[in-house]
């Protein structure tokens, strides 16, 4: 059979039942396994509507059936826009964009961390938050009437430290550092 | 009766049985364990294990062992006493023991099923369980069973099919049954479809004879309009006040000429029509109500609240306007009840997404039975609510109010923070059960009527289980209705009224964009507003889905944990009408089971009251939920009294009393301290 | 009522105008708004990439305003949104709270979990109240037609929102712009979200979410958008001319942040309000009240 069957058939042998635990077990994952596949949840996502490559009802499938790797490599969990819309609809409680946060969080100790969201992490590893405060941003501040704030805030790389978070960050793929 | 009183002098000699139910105990607790445990405690005489106690050989092993060994007292580990404790003290009473020298320990719910994942500790459980039972026993008395009446009469709570049906059935074996319903006519919801699934009879036809013959049968009482406010007694005994609100026009006078209709100069909403039509304060619900008379809705009419008017006074020829009834209540006894007050439909307002309440084209289920219904507002003209034109592309939602675990959307604040709607709008996590079919049947009815018209259904599972129920969604796609997996989000209204649905439709892994003249929302179906008070009231258990609690799940469906009350139809889960008639009947034979009866055993459990101690502080009489414990005067000053057919041994006087006068004849202090300090005991 | 603001990383940057209108309008309101300079970014960005850190980062901050006894107030909604798990989640999951105090504890903090997050908008809406808000009002609005947008984070996950507005059917800010007495326009994607949160992984397609609702309000006839959060303001601001561009279409509709709409009806000049160094300059709309 495997012989004759085209190249695009999207067939699937090797399935990693272990997976969907995984994902019950990191914090917003928890309920993926009450998932019905109702597809309330793509129905109003407005990002499915315009992007095909997302569709959160599939992906919860897909690590219901354990399609481990495809998942956490995919540039498509990054995508999930967290608006919240099927959160609030989803009549299982299973709390998608949460799950969609597990799973990046997965993906990141696998390696896969997207380069955006890497980019923000270091970012706010350096000066302590998304934007550096220099002083010409706080010579604008005073001008306008408002209050300086300090540069830079050494805690939270020190929070960083604390979790881990800076090796995570140096990761290749497969998880090794 | 057998069951000889002099067992209680006698030294205890007591005979332990633990059970394995087959691997249901013996899977978790080690069942040897505690049977070794119990073999030296003090006044046992013989202890055994059995793979299942209830069981004939298991039976008969007691009863041997009571010859064989004397034995005076039985104390069986096994399950909860409600399974098997009337099973167990028939057994004793054969025996010749008397049968409330029997205890039981549950080591099956409260051990091995409830600590599947601990067997050590279930195992120890259970061996305190059985040392603190046999402490017990060791001072268990023999008791005498009074005898109490059985009326022969039975109350049926609910006039919808199933409530008529159970009326019928007892009427039809000579018991003499009152009907109570809340509304002014019987018929329930049934009385608003339009057909029925799967054989598309209409409804009222096949409904209304069976009603006609509820107001012919002389054995039955309709006692429509009214409530049950207060359930006092126990089987085959109970007395129900009923309160009985004011029709203001004469049930035997009025002959339905609707003379005062014509007349009446108050319009409003017609609940009935489901607010799509309107009637006046002077109506009759629909033409088929039984009883057959008119009712003056007193919220509405213009005398009743203004004080001027009655014109339908003047009107009516047979003098049939009484405007000077009040609310009657009246005390029925009865010897059994079934309570048959059906479901409510979910109220979609509390998922506002869907829009109903905001888009006048998105209906329910049951707004469509009236919008296609004859008799209905539109005269059986499919028009939609909007603006009355011909619908062309219907859409209806699947699981609307069921299958959701409601924690995206209970209890919001609507109205800008006037506080949440209640019950009726939370989404409830079951299925609701009859949905797919009727949204089944209503989207063959839109084909029917306009075969032109396009008809799509979104469902997550189609579910038609049930004789000719597959056969007919079948049927339905033959005729072109398309059935699209996938539950929509949103529905919007655009500037027509025409509503817009966006949704993964799962089959072609497409989005959908589609716009409707009409959507139809398949609303769930919930408890009835006031059950919890009803329940209340008759100290029912709700199961967890707000339903009522049946006595069995699976063996005792039609029966409730309360001796003499049963269940019939949609009160007990969402079902259709022939199973809602099938449990009536259930419910019918039950009842007449116990009315048969020429007199009920009652368990000897209440209080015994030393009058040398009682001082009449009435603290008890307070205190007792059921009224079965009355002050008197007696020559010695004010004593209680015990009601003993009223009492249901609940033990709170006992527990009240200050001057430790009431001993509970069953829960003796010293029983229920031996107990206590059986369990504390470290082995 | 004393608060301390919450700033995040982007206002105090970016969106000086939303932060100056802020204080100002909440100083003739009666609400004290205390700066707090050790405040860090709050952790929302983290979230996706380490769940750990990021509440350990907005439970720094919760314990910095805790230590002056002080509930938090926000500008930002992705800030409410992860300030206010976090003080819902350690509220109430003991095991969670100790664990994240022993951590604090490194860092010479404490948290014990009783600090209440509210963004800025919300405390006008229920804490200092449409009745105020109205009699503040000394120049009604009434020639404005405002589109509001929500936004996601403002009001969900509803649950850890005390669902204080209905996430389906909102009307918060509907309200709050009635109360200033211009016209509340109500447009179809009214609850869609601005696509910020992917501007950064799939540029087109958070565009193009932001796009629609542009064209929507356009359609509309409003006047402006009301905005209450400096990412919504990346996309229907900053971004507005290259969508524009890209999709070859024209708008005219000015951003606001709510506080300024507020401002203007309270009488305070523009100025003082910021409202030209707002992303796309009110000409035309400043041209209406004067
Ligand atoms: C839209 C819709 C379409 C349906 N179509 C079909 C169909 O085609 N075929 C089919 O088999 N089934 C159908 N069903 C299901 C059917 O309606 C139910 O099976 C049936 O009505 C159940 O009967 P019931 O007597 O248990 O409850 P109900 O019909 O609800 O009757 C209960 C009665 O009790 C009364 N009552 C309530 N509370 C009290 C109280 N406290 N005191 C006194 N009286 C009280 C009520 O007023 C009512 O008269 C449909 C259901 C819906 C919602
Ligand atoms: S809405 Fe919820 S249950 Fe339905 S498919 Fe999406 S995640 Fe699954
Ligand atoms: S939270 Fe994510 S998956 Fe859900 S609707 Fe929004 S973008 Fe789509
Ligand atoms: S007596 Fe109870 S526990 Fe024992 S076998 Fe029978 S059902 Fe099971
Ligand atoms: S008295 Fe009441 S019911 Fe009679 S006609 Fe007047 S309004 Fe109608
Ligand atoms: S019967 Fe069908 S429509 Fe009704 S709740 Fe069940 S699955 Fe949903
Ligand atoms: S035990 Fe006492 S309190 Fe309970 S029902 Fe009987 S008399 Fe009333």
């Amino acid at each position: 059979m495997e012989s004759v069957r085209k190249k695009d058939v999207p067939v699937v042998t090797v399935l990693d039942p272990k997976f969907k635990y995984e994902v019950a077990r990191e914090p917003g994952g928890e309920n993926i396994k009450y998932c019905f596949q109702c597809g309330t949840c793509t129905s109003g996502c407005k990002v499915a509507e315009l992007d095909s490559k997302y569709n959160p009802r599939k992906i919860i499938k897909m690590v219901i059936l354990g399609m481990r790797e495809r998942v956490l490599s995919g540039d498509f969990i990054w995508l999930c826009a967290t608006c919240y819309t099927c959160h609030e609809r989803c009549p299982q409680d299973v709390r998608i964009p949460e799950v969609m946060n597990a799973l990046k969080n997965i993906a990141v100790r696998e390696g896969y961390i997207h380069p955006a969201f890497r980019a923000q992490a270091e970012l706010i590893a350096g000066h302590g938050r998304l934007y550096e405060i220099d002083e010409l941003a706080n010579e604008k501040r005073t001008d306008w009437g408002l209050t300086e704030i300090p540069q830079g805030c050494p805690e939270v790389a020190e929070i960083y430290g604390i979790t881990g978070l800076f090796d995570l960050l140096s990761r290749e793929v497969g998880g090794k550092t | 009766m057998p069951g000889m009183l002099q067992d209680a002098g006698r030294e205890p000699r007591i005979g332990v049985y633990i059970c394995h139910c087959g691997l249901n105990i013996a899977g978790v607790v080690d069942v040897e364990a505690v049977r070794e445990s119990a073999r030296f405690l003090q006044g046992v005489a013989v202890v055994r294990d059995n793979r299942y106690t209830c069981s004939e050989v298991g039976q008969k092993g007691i009863a041997d062992d009571i010859k064989e060994f004397k034995l005076n007292r039985v104390v069986i580990a096994s399950c909860s006493p409600r399974l098997h404790e009337k099973t167990f003290r028939t057994l004793m009473e054969k025996s010749g023991l008397n049968p409330h020298l029997l205890e039981m320990a549950n080591i099956r719910e409260h051990c091995s099923w409830v600590h599947y994942d601990d067997p050590v500790a279930a195992t120890q459980k259970a061996k305190d369980l059985v040392r603190s039972s046999v402490a017990r026993a060791r001072l268990l008395q023999p008791l005498l069973r009074t005898k109490g009446q059985v009326l022969p009469e039975v109350m049926v709570i609910g006039g919808g099919v199933a409530g008529i049906s159970a009326a019928l059935y007892l009427g039809g074996m000579g018991i003499k049954t009152y009907l109570v319903e809340k509304e002014p006519s019987i018929g329930g919801h049934m009385a608003m479809l339009d057909k029925t699934f799967p054989t598309l009879d209409c409804s009222l036809c096949i409904l209304s004879p069976k009603m006609v013959e509820v107001a012919e049968c002389e054995n039955i009482k309709i006692l429509s309009y009214s409530q049950v406010e207060k359930v006092e007694g126990q089987v085959g005994n109970f007395r129900v006040q009923v309160r009985r609100k004011p029709r203001y026009v004469n049930e035997d006078k009025c002959v339905g000429c609707g003379d005062c209709v014509a007349k009446c100069p108050v319009k409003v909403n017609d609940e009935f029509n489901r607010n799509m039509g309107t009637r006046k304060a002077i109506y009759i619900p629909f033409p088929q109500a039984i009883p057959p008379a008119y009712v003056i809705d007193d919220e509405n009419c213009r005398y009743l609240t203004q004080g001027k008017c009655k014109i339908c006074q003047a009107v009516c020829q047979r003098g049939a306007i009484e405007f000077d009834q009040t609310d009657q209540t009246e005390t029925i006894e009865v010897g059994a009840i079934i309570v048959a007050t059906g479901f409510e439909p979910y109220d979609p307002r509390g998922l506002p997404e869907y829009g109903y309440g905001r888009f006048p084209n998105v209906i329910t289920s049951l707004d469509f039975e009236r919008l296609i219904c004859a008799d209905g507002p539109t005269y059986g003209k499919l028009k939609r609510p909007g603006d009355s034109t011909v619908p062309k592309r219907v859409a209806f939602i699947q699981c609307v109010g069921s299958r959701d675990q409601a924690t995206g959307c209970a209890g919001y604040r609507l109205d800008g923070g006037t506080g949440s709607r209640g019950e009726s709008t939370d989404p409830k996590p079951y299925c609701s059960r009859v949905c797919c079919m009727v949204t089944a049947k209503q989207a063959f009815m839109v084909k029917e009527k306009h075969p032109d018209a396009e008809v799509y259904v979104y469902y997550i599972d189609m579910r038609t289980a049930g004789k000719g129920f597959e056969e007919f969604y079948q049927r339905g796609r033959h005729e072109g209705i398309v059935f699209l997996r996938g539950r929509p989000g949103e529905v919007e209204e655009k500037e027509d009224g025409c509503l817009r649905i966006i949704s993964e439709d799962l089959d072609s892994g497409c989005i959908l964009d589609l716009t409707f003249d009409m959507v139809v929302l398949a609303q769930g179906l919930i408890p009835p507003g006031g059950l919890g008070e009803l329940a209340q009231k008759m100290n029912l258990s709700r199961s967890e889905d707000g339903f009522l609690m049946e006595g069995h799940p699976k063996l005792r469906p039609a029966e409730t944990a309360i001796d003499g009350i049963y269940l019939a139809g949609c009160v007990q889960f969402p079902k259709d009408i022939p199973d809602s008639v099938a449990q009536a009947g259930a419910a019918a034979a039950a009842a007449a089971v116990t009315c048969s009866k020429e007199s009920i055993e009652i368990d000897p459990l209440g209080p015994v009251i030393d009058e040398a101690l009682c001082i009449g502080c009435r603290l008890c009489e307070v205190l007792c939920p059921y009224g079965a414990i009355k002050v008197e005067f007696t020559d010695k000053g004010p004593k209680a009294k015990s009601i003993e057919v009223a009492c249901k041994g609940c033990g709170v006087c006992g527990a009240s009393c200050s001057t430790k006068a009431i001993t509970m004849k069953h829960y003796t202090d010293s029983q229920l301290a031996a107990q206590v300090k059986a369990i504390l005991e470290v082995v | 009522m004393k608060m301390a603001v919450f700033l995040g990383c982007t206002v105090p940057v970016r969106n000086l105008s939303y932060e100056l209108s802020a204080k100002r309008v909440a100083g003739e309101l009666g609400l004290e708004l205390v700066d707090i300079p050790e405040f860090s970014c709050c952790g929302y960005p983290i979230k996706s990439v380490h769940h750990e850190t990021a509440y350990l980062l907005a439970a720094r901050n919760l314990a910095l305003a805790e230590e002056r006894g002080l509930d938090i107030c926000t500008l930002c909604s992705a800030c409410t949104s992860v300030l206010t798990e976090v003080s819902y989640e350690l509220a109430t999951n003991e095991a969670l709270l100790d664990a994240t105090s022993e951590t604090l504890g490194m860092l010479g903090k404490k948290y014990s979990g009783k600090v209440r997050v509210k963004h800025f908008v919300r405390v006008l809406y229920e804490d200092v109240g449409l009745k105020s808000i109205e009699r503040a009002i000394k120049r009604p609005l009434d020639m404005f037609r405002i589109a509001s947008h929500y936004g996601c984070h403002y009001l969900k996950p509803s649950k850890i929102y005390d669902r204080f507005d209905h996430p389906e059917a909102p009307e918060s800010l509907d309200r709050l712009v009635s109360a200033t007495g211009a016209f509340a326009v109500d447009y179809r994607t009214k609850k869609d979200c601005c696509g910020g949160a992917i501007l950064g992984v799939d540029e087109e397609t958070a565009l193009s979410m932001a796009r629609a609702k542009l064209d929507d309000i356009s359609d509309r006839g409003a006047d402006a958008i009301n905005l209450i959060c400096p990412f919504c303001s990346v996309m229907y601001g900053a971004n507005q001319r290259k969508i524009a561009a890209n999709h070859n279409v024209k708008y005219d509709l000015p951003i606001l942040y709510y506080p300024q709409i507020l401002g203007l009806a309270m009488g305070i000049s523009h100025e003082e309000l910021g409202l030209m160094q707002n992303p796309i300059r009110p000409r035309a709309l400043l041209a209406k009240i004067s």
